[in-house]
């Protein structure tokens, strides 16, 4: 029986819905992704942009108003159990993003990847990523960067956390 | 890792989720929604702890203001002391599968109050504005000693069964000013609302919808012996005004109706009869079953009333124009439905079945079908099954009807053990037999 | 040159139909062009596109008169240059004094204050975390504070820009500091830059959310009371930027800006307000991209709408309140952080726009803005670059040199008629209030940022150093960031802590009782309690705190 051909992904062709096709073939997991603002700054432009982006490449997005507290992001991210937190931050509210890295491993979600998108000036890039984020993306980093990027991690997380995801593998 | 011991671990989290630990609750939500093997094992294991909970099921069409609705509800029911779990369900787009979950940030500040807990759920293409896995999470919500637990969907075509399954109270949000439309819109919703909201009444046309409804609920006369008359109430969350009398009739209706009252739309379990042993029957059944094994279909969980099962597509199972053969789904689902309907342990043979088709699937994809027990009752059972591609993406659903038998199944033998008589007792339902 | 053609050099036959021959024979593939607001360009513009035939409010006129579309001023910068208002702020009151100075010594001729983030957000600097002090702006929690910010600053010569929305504190903090030099407020002049609620409700967002209603009601009473005692003050700032930044496309972020200050004059009148005495201090702050010519257009435009409505429309017969006054700034979202010193020919390109298209104040980026928040050094070239411009492109010696032009006449006729089109769906939908509190507006604005996003990701819309010509860059040539000195902050929020404990708590109470008041009864000026508040040494945390809690506070609607 014929069946409708699978209607084209939305967006330019590098943030597309596929997953990758080859040999033993596992099932991707759909990401849960918090895109959020925390500190003073409200320009969430950027932010809007790389949600839309993720729901586009198929993800799951939970997209807050910026001026969120930490410890309201904590909550939500344990609520949630989301697998990445991006943080946007174009005026200097990187600064407080250690304070939520400490705040997340206090609450047993050391697990959760974070990743840090906007201005941060490069003197400030090494200092984020030793206090834990998983990865910096400066202003003109390509949206299929950050897609594939939050794609390729979350089996990873996934499978940190002791819950098996793949069905198939029971039966390996 | 084996099943027994995926299943163990999962069951591990029912402590913590039992106490109403946040993180235990929310990993233990996490593996329903993911289907991790061993959360139909999770979710049974909470049986025992299910109906303290008041369950309000709130919908409506996108922008008839129920996200607004349920933070002034919370505000409402955090001042009378109760703890709530909040299921909010978006809409996953059709065209890339993704989602945005703006529910949660619709309903302010509330979310981080201690005595909250709010769970974003993507429908994924699971039709009537919930999620497939919405019983499972309202389930961990009860069972984790929430007092109240709210479920926001959208869309307000929902079938009757579904909802039913899933909230004790039921709630439709009208925006005011519909005009002519109530009548349009009323069909489905009257037929499922225990109460009418008539949002923003603050602003003009409020009161006119609201006596619109109140006279469409006067045409359509109470049935005799019904307990609960509809009331529509008009709310305003910038005012305030509404919401508290709101409230109290939904817990009003509770007492009518009685908390746990979704529970009884589903099938009652015999007793004596555990997860284990349906789970061990089914697959007994699968692995007894020629077709099965020539598609190569696995079956890779179930319990009393469910089963999913899976199957990698190759080349010889696409049709002319290069994508999976239909019919290979539908054997797919349809073996779902049979193992489903036969896990109780009666033979049941299916009389009716219908699929629709939502994505052309391809070579190398993995498919896995997912049975549940819609309603059983002694002589009649109804299925749903929802097929879907590895990364979520629905692909196909299929609803079938069986006629139980008096006839029990044979003990699940190992396949190639059995004669002919037996193996056609142990055969699964198939629209061919009758 | 001005002498005749020699008929015989004439090439016989239409001149026109012969050079789009030779065009459409040469060009080879051609490509579609289309300008930001969606207005396709054409390769060549002469005397048959314009004029064009349009009807009477589209008339060239004269500069000073209306429709103004050659400037609202008969000399324009001939005759009083625009005025060089760098927006500043960083650190303690006391480093700003010293930065503002600097500024003002280099050629800048007017003040404008950007306060620390904490106070958008409404709080006090004892309640923020301290890493996140001063970074982007000046810490001004008090009065005494706003006096030592403006140390050496005569107010009463001085124009200053307070930027600070609801409940404007700045400027009562100002008003305080200035009665207590002795300076009549009837001398101040300046504005209330970016008083405007819709925008910041829209996009951007920066300060902190008083819900909508009450927003709209503080505003009116900041608009009345600064009419009646600050006569030399603009209170209503009505901004484009937000949401041109926020990817609106410039005709459609000039129509929403329209359409705003129609609202915010509504409501005036509705009080009972006479239009031919509010409108003259109402100004605009907008965006300068950098296309060029349509942001020249844009403007030249507008101010022809304008003059139409608050003529038509608003009921004004005073010739000076139909005047389109306006401010603006180069936009930060076409610079990169790419090879950053690329920005400095960026920001010129953005000014030369404003400046042709009219303008009367002008705010140039520094270069590493993309980078943080601007250093000294960057701040430096970018008031010489305004220097440059005037005094050795001389570009004011005539106004409005590009009129008359084939394409900037016919560009503004087009920009003019899509910006009436977005005007009327807002219309449509009941005016800016209603279209902003449903979401439309920040609906349309999203979806112009997504195409635009695209255009840049597909390569069709090229920015240098990032999607197309990128180079190694050497790290180490980037600016290392100002950071506000800790001690200094440190020490500023010690005296902080011991300023309130040393005030009279009565007198604190009181006011803020009043204040509070005050927002229950509209009988009231909301923005006078503040000032005495001011006066009565209340902080800014202690003031909105009190504004929030009787008005209501909103939220951004989270729209992706």
């Amino acid at each position: 029986m014929s069946q409708a051909r699978e209607p084209g992904a939305a967006g330019s062709p590098s943030v597309t819905g596929r997953r990758p096709k080859g040999a033993g073939m596992t099932e991707a997991p759909i990401p849960k992704v918090l895109v959020t603002k925390i500190g003073f700054d409200g320009h969430d432009r950027g932010s809007r942009i790389v949600a839309a982006a993720l729901r586009d490449a198929g993800m799951e997005v939970i997209y807050t108003p910026p001026w969120q507290e930490i410890a309201a992001v904590v909550k939500l991210a344990t609520e949630e159990d989301v697998d990445v937190i991006g943080i946007s931050s174009l005026a200097t509210d990187h600064l407080i993003v250690p304070k939520l890295m400490d705040a997340l491993r206090e609450a047993g979600l050391a697990d959760t990847a974070v990743i840090v998108g906007g201005i941060v000036p490069d003197e400030d890039e090494q200092m984020l990523l030793d206090a834990g984020v998983a990865r910096v993306f400066h202003p003109g980093s390509p949206l299929a960067a950050i897609t594939e990027y939050v794609r390729d991690i979350t089996p990873a997380i996934r499978a940190r956390r002791a819950t098996p995801t793949d069905i198939a593998g029971e039966r390996r | 890792m084996t099943a027994s011991a995926a299943i163990g671990r999962h069951v591990g989290l029912a402590p913590g989720l039992l106490a109403g630990e946040r993180g235990a609750v929310a990993r233990a939500i996490s593996q329903i929604e993911q289907g991790a093997p061993g959360a139909a094992a999770l979710h049974a294991a909470l049986g025992s702890h299910l109906g303290r909970a008041h369950v309000i099921g709130i919908t409506g069409a996108p922008g008839a203001g129920k996200s607004t609705l349920v933070h002034a509800l919370l505000g409402e029911l955090l001042a009378r002391g109760h703890r709530v779990g909040v299921v909010a369900v978006d809409p996953s787009s059709p065209i890339s599968g993704g989602a945005v979950l703006g529910d949660r940030v619709r309903m302010g500040t509330h979310g981080a109050h201690p005595d909250v807990f709010i769970r974003s759920v993507a429908s994924r293409g699971h039709p009537g504005g919930l999620s497939r896995t919405t019983v499972g999470i309202v389930d961990v919500f009860d069972a984790a000693g929430f007092d109240t637990v709210i479920v926001e969907t959208v869309g307000a075509g929902q079938s009757e069964v579904e909802i039913m399954r899933v909230a004790d109270t039921r709630i439709v949000v009208c925006p005011p000013g519909l005009g002519d439309d109530v009548q349009a819109i009323k069909a489905g919703i009257l037929e499922i609302a225990d109460l009418l909201a008539v949002t923003k009444s603050d602003l003009p046309g409020a009161q006119a919808t609201a006596r619109e409804l109140r006279d469409m609920l006067h045409l359509r006369a109470a049935h005799p012996g019904q307990e609960w008359q509809v009331a529509v109430i008009c709310t305003s969350a910038t005012t305030g005004d509404g919401v508290a009398a709101l409230l109290d009739r939904a817990l009003a209706h509770a007492t009518v109706a009685g908390r746990g009252r979704r529970l009884g739309a589903r099938p009652a379990r015999p007793p004596g009869h555990g997860h284990d042993e349906a789970l061990a029957r089914v697959m007994g059944l699968a692995a007894a079953d020629p077709f099965v094994r020539a598609l190569g279909i696995t079956c890779t969980d179930a319990g009393p009333g469910s089963a999913t099962v899976a199957m990698t597509l190759g080349p010889e199972h696409l049709n002319f124009n290069g994508s999976c053969h239909g019919g290979v789904v539908f054997a797919l689902a349809d073996t779902a439905f049979g193992l489903a309907a036969n896990s109780h342990g009666s033979v049941a043979a299916g009389i009716d079945a219908h699929i629709t088709y939502q994505q052309a699937a391809q070579a190398g994809d993995r498919l896995v079908a997912r049975a549940f027990e819609v309603s059983r009752s002694r002589k009649l059972g109804v299925y749903r099954v929802d097929v879907t591609r590895g990364d979520g993406r629905p692909i196909s659903s299929f609803t079938g009807t069986v006629y139980v038998t008096r006839n029990a199944h044979a003990r699940a033998e190992p396949h190639g053990a059995q004669d002919e008589a037996a193996a056609q007792r142990a055969a699964p339902a198939s629209p061919s037999k009758a | 040159m001005n002498k005749p053609i020699d008929g015989a050099l004439l090439t016989p036959g239409d001149p026109h139909a012969l050079w789009q021959q030779e065009y459409a024979a040469q060009i080879g593939t051609d490509r579609a062009v289309v300008n930001r607001s969606g207005i396709p360009v054409k390769p060549l513009y002469t005397q048959s596109d314009w004029p064009a035939g349009a009807p009477a409010d589209t008339a060239l006129g004269m500069p000073g008169q209306p429709p103004y579309t050659r400037g609202i001023y008969a000399t324009m910068h001939r005759g009083r240059t625009w005025t060089q208002r760098q927006l500043t702020g960083l650190g303690t009151p006391e480093e700003y004094n010293a930065r503002l100075l600097d500024v003002l010594a280099q050629g800048a001729t007017a003040v404008s204050l950007i306060p620390c983030n904490s106070v958008f957000r409404g709080v006090d600097m004892d309640e923020s975390h301290i890493e996140l002090l001063g970074t982007c702006g000046t810490v001004v929690n008090t009065a005494a504070h706003m006096d030592r910010a403006l140390q050496g600053v005569d107010l009463a010569q001085t124009s200053c820009a307070m930027n600070d929305p609801s409940p404007f504190t700045l400027l009562a903090f100002m008003l305080a500091a200035a009665k207590k030099r002795g300076t009549d407020w009837r001398q101040v002049s300046g504005t209330s830059n970016q008083s405007d609620y819709l925008s910041h409700y829209v996009a951007n967002h920066m300060f902190f959310r008083i819900a909508l209603p009450g927003a709209r009601r503080i505003l009116g009473d900041h608009i009345e009371f600064c009419n009646r005692h600050v006569p030399k003050w603009n209170p209503m700032s009505v901004v484009g930027q937000h949401m041109q930044q926020a990817g609106a496309t410039p005709a459609e972020a000039m129509a929403f800006t329209l359409s705003s200050a129609i609202q915010n004059a509504e409501d005036c009148i509705a009080r009972g307000m006479d239009p031919d005495q509010f409108l003259p201090r109402f100004t605009f702050f907008f965006d300068i991209s950098i296309s060029f010519f349509e942001e020249v257009a844009k403007f030249r435009a507008a101010r022809r709408i304008w003059a139409r409505v608050t003529r038509e429309r608003l009921g004004a017969k005073d010739p000076r309140a139909w005047r389109f006054k306006f401010h603006a700034q180069t936009s930060g979202v076409d610079l990169t952080r790419q090879q950053p010193l690329n920005n400095i020919a960026r920001v010129t390109v953005q000014a030369m726009a404003g400046i042709l298209g009219g303008l009367q104040s002008l705010h140039t980026d520094a270069y590493d803005e993309a980078l943080s928040c601007p250093s000294e050094f960057g701040a430096r070239i970018a008031v010489a670059t305004q220097n440059i411009l005037r005094e050795e492109a001389h570009l004011t010696d005539v106004i409005d040199p590009l009129g008359g032009s084939f394409y900037v006449e016919t560009l503004t006729d087009q920009m003019q008629l899509e910006i009436e089109r977005v005007m009327a769906i807002v219309e449509d939908a009941g005016g800016m209030f209603k279209a902003v509190q449903g979401g439309l507006v920040q609906r349309m604005i999203g979806e112009s940022a997504r195409r635009f996003q695209s255009k840049v990701d597909s390569g069709e819309q090229t920015v240098v150093g990032v999607n197309a010509y990128p180079v190694e860059e050497d790290r180490s040539a980037r600016p290392i960031n100002a950071r506000p000195d800790r001690a200094a902050m440190q020490a500023h929020l010690d005296a902080f802590r011991a300023y309130k404990a040393a005030r009279s708590a009565a007198d604190v109470q009181r006011a803020l009782d009043q204040l509070a008041r005050a927002a229950g009864d509209t009988r009231d000026n909301i923005f006078g309690r503040v000032v005495e508040a001011a006066e009565a040494g209340c902080t800014h945390g202690e003031i909105c705190a009190t504004l929030r809690r009787e008005l209501g506070f909103g939220h951004v609607q989270a729209i992706v």
